[in-house]
């Protein structure tokens, strides 16, 4: 048992350093400043180790290589403080470029080919909310059966062979720039910027965290918890498709397991970027700063010639360190 | 304990404050919410240090650094929320602080003779020998579930036993049999410490009672020749007589508001018929299973279309479906589990209460954060809500405050019949009058208020009219000043109740 834990808020403050110290985690916004603080941190650790890190080429380049990844974290979060969970989000991404190189080459227009793609991952989404809403199942349960139902049908509709999916329009979507900035990296932000207003200023943003903080009050009240869980769970489909139309634009082509070893790093980032499991709190500001650092600490550990293992290692390291004090902060708040 | 102090962060909790309790001695612990009680007992079981005093156990003053220490000292918390392994068994849950070992094939194993063994004697010690100690823990009641929880603590050689509101969960009839475990427990010459809410109880259990009041002592009675009103006085500083001395009448009821004839819920309500008038408090008692926690949220819609007979509802048929149909039809409700079913704990204050009606408070598609602090801000004054402001969190308010907040939901043009399961369960006597006392406002507003209760006594003290369930049938049928005796032995009762 720890001072912070078995204090009630009235103690805090007094007891020296560490009183204070407990006293700043605290306060609300400390989690999402934490993560600015480290995210600074990292940026001039590299720039000083590494004198490739700190340009605009490689800063820009960070954000378009993590924008797919940050995409299905946007929308991951939302869902998450809902209650709910997606992993089968990052396969999804890849049947959908798979989805766009099928339709595309049996000569359907590049943009339907893209629409109907979209419409799958919207149904993907919809079936995992079904199943996760209605059945009551365990969403944990569902979107893992969910991930290799999708991955298995990407293989099989490409017999696990990645296909070239070049047409000049399709492909600015990953390699384009608008005023000098990668067309992902603006379509993050755009994501980000929708989300943050509609989970902080409109009614749906509201139930979003009615729902994930107390689903049995909130039905009492009357509020239509599973219809909010079950947009989510479509919403988070359809991201995994933007993402994996992303991908392919950006790669060129359409490979069915593009994606999906980067679903941990999804999940990581909305963890990291301080939204509960539990559901009931979080942000996609604490999320978007997280892709940033996860992404930022590949990138610069690359530049340093770390081998990608150790890579895996840090990222795993930072993570547990990060929900450490995550917890750490949930005491001093007091329960 | 003697001379005890504690302060946080330079507020004193506890000033000088005395508790001597003798082998054998069912001390009370009584105050309002923040008097101290569970400061003092965190102290004595080392989840608190303390800041000035002296302990001692057994004569030998002691120092808990830590709860561990505490337990081998022989001092036990049973705290209020029941925690047992579910899944385990009775055996293994009484053992589990010390399982019995043996060696088998070379490696030690859990001895599991001497485990059932153990709880059997236990229990039988208890006189609750026809408790099987295989069966899994989830399939107990949780009367049983606590007996098992205070078999677990007197197997560590419990000197002195602190119970924190340990009825809280449970009936009459089963805190009769807590009650009975606890003369066992005299019997062996273990002290008890018993913090309630209950005044009832504690006269009906304790050997003395103790008494805080913002952290001093407030009071040492002799139970045998206390009266409730001078304990009463003691605890609130003399200001409040009567819990239920409220003014206005309900005598002005007007049309009825809600009529129920033959209403029923497949095997748990059967024929239930009754009218609750605007502008007065319909109370329901019964005991827990008697139906009391079925009518409520089938009446507003939460079990969904599962109901059967006809409900009239401000004039017009009205038939429960759903939550969100009861609150467009005009019905607010509010659940008995706040933590479980009511607040939405990481919310903040201004968000809980305009969660259910949040619709109005939207501009275009954007909530209007100015409108709904203004109607927070007026809740808060009106209800006399404790908390520093609307934006705090709402777990941090103590749970009468919290229940406030859940009521003052409801506050909107548009509903016209108030449901109330267990409204001050949890609450401190303080905050409960305060309820009382909204509850009375608002019908004297021209709500119909409905409140469903086990507490007979809360039920006789605040209604109008009242009814009285068991086994999913209304069995009475009172009007004002019924006496808590009346709708008490309208309940068709185990024989138990009547001879303890």
């Amino acid at each position: 048992m720890t001072v912070t834990s078995a204090s009630p808020s009235t103690d805090r403050s007094t007891t020296g350093s560490r009183g204070r110290i407990v006293d700043l985690l605290g306060k609300p916004w400390s989690g999402v400043a934490i993560l600015l603080a480290f995210y600074i941190v990292l940026i001039v650790a590299f720039s000083v180790l590494s004198p490739f890190f700190l340009t605009g080429r490689n800063m820009l380049a960070i954000g378009s290589n993590v924008a797919f990844i940050g995409l299905m974290a946007a929308a991951g979060t939302p869902l998450i403080i809902a209650g709910g969970l997606d992993l089968s989000v990052a396969a999804v991404a890849g049947l959908t470029g798979v989805t766009i190189a099928i339709l595309h080459g049996v000569g359907l227009p590049i943009w339907i080919a893209v629409f109907l793609a979209l419409c799958v991952g919207a149904g993907v989404g919809l079936i995992n909310g079904l199943f996760a809403t209605r059945l009551k199942l365990n969403p944990l349960i569902v979107t893992l059966g969910m991930m290799s139902i999708v991955s298995g049908t990407a293989l099989i509709l490409t017999g696990g062979l990645t296909r070239a999916l070049m047409v000049p329009g399709f492909n600015w979507i990953g390699q384009g720039r608008l005023f000098t900035i990668p067309v992902p990296i603006i379509l993050m932000a755009i994501t980000y910027i929708a989300l943050a207003i509609v989970l902080a200023r409109t009614r749906f943003g509201r139930f979003v965290y009615a729902a994930g903080g107390n689903a049995e009050a909130s039905r009492l009240i009357g509020l239509p918890v599973e219809r909010v869980q079950m947009i989510l769970y479509a919403i988070s489909g359809v991201s995994g498709a933007v993402a994996g139309t992303m991908l392919a634009a950006q790669l060129g082509a359409a490979a069915p397991g593009a994606a999906s070893t980067h679903l941990l790093t999804v999940i990581a980032a909305i963890i990291l970027g301080g939204t509960s499991l539990y559901g009931g709190r979080g942000s996609v500001w604490g999320t978007l700063l997280a892709v940033l650092i996860l992404g930022t600490l590949g990138n610069g550990l690359t530049l340093m010639d770390v081998s990608s293992f150790w890579q895996d290692v840090t990222r795993g390291v930072v993570l547990m360190l990060a929900v450490s004090l995550d917890q750490i902060r949930t005491r001093a708040l007091g329960d | 304990m003697r001379g005890i102090g504690k302060s946080f962060g330079g507020v004193a909790v506890l000033t000088d404050v005395d508790l001597v309790v003798a082998p054998g001695e069912v001390m009370a612990l009584l105050g309002s919410n923040g008097a101290g009680k569970s400061t003092l007992v965190k102290i004595l079981t080392g989840v608190y240090t303390r800041d000035a005093g002296i302990v001692k156990v057994d004569g030998e003053e002691v120092v808990f650094p830590e709860p561990r220490a505490a337990v081998a000292a022989g001092v036990r918390l049973l705290p209020q929320e029941i925690s047992v392994m579910p899944d385990m068994t009775v055996a293994e849950n009484i053992a589990l602080g010390d399982l019995p070992m043996k060696r088998s094939f070379g490696l030690p194993s859990v001895d599991d003779r001497a485990m059932r063994e153990q709880a059997r004697s236990l229990l039988d010690q208890l006189g609750f020998g026809t408790i099987d100690p295989n069966r899994p823990v989830k399939r107990l009641s949780v009367a049983e579930q606590r007996i098992v929880e205070i078999a677990r603590a007197i197997a560590g050689n419990a000197r002195i036993l602190v119970m924190d509101e340990p009825t809280a969960a449970l009936t009459e009839q089963e805190a009769k049999l807590i009650f009975r475990i606890i003369r066992r427990l005299k019997e062996q010459a273990v002290a008890v410490i018993y913090i309630s809410h209950y005044l009832s109880e504690v006269f009906e259990i304790s050997d003395r009672i103790a008494v805080l009041r913002d952290g001093r002592d407030a009071g040492l009675f002799e139970t045998a020749s206390a009266s409730h009103e001078a304990v009463l006085a003691a605890m609130l500083g003399g200001v409040a007589g009567d819990l239920y001395d409220i003014e206005g009448s309900g005598a002005q009821a007007g049309a009825d508001i809600l009529t129920v004839e033959n209403f029923g819920v497949s095997g748990r309500l059967t024929e239930v018929s009754f009218s609750v008038r605007r502008g007065e408090i319909l109370g329901v008692f019964g005991l827990i299973g008697s139906g009391i926690e079925t009518l409520g949220r089938a009446l507003y819609g939460a079990l969904g279309p599962v109901t059967t007979g006809t409900v009239t509802l401000g004039g017009t048929a009205y038939r429960p479906r759903s939550a969100a149909a009861g609150k467009t039809a005009g019905i607010g409700f509010v659940a008995a589990d706040r933590k479980k079913e009511g607040v939405i704990a990481e919310l903040t204050v201004r968000e809980n209460m305009v969660a259910p009606f949040l619709d109005r408070y939207v501009d275009g598609i954007f909530v209007s954060r100015s409108r709904e602090t203004a109607q927070a801000q007026h809740w808060i004054d009106s209800l006399g809500i404790r908390t520093r402001g609307p934006e705090q969190k709402i777990r941090t308010l103590s749970g009468g405050n919290q229940q406030k907040v859940c009521v003052s939901r409801w506050l909107v043009d548009g509903i016209s019949l108030l449901i109330l399961e267990e409204p001050t369960r949890g609450v401190d006597v303080g905050a409960r009058r305060e309820i009382y006392l909204e509850l009375r406002a608002l019908a004297d507003r021209g709500l119909a208020v409905l409140v469903l209760s086990s507490d007979v006594e809360e039920v006789a003290g605040i209604s109008d009219r009242s009814i009285v369930l068991d086994r999913g049938r209304v069995v009475g049928r009172f009007e004002r000043g019924a006496a808590p005796e009346d709708l008490m032995a309208a309940t068709v009762n185990d024989p138990a109740f009547h001879a303890a």
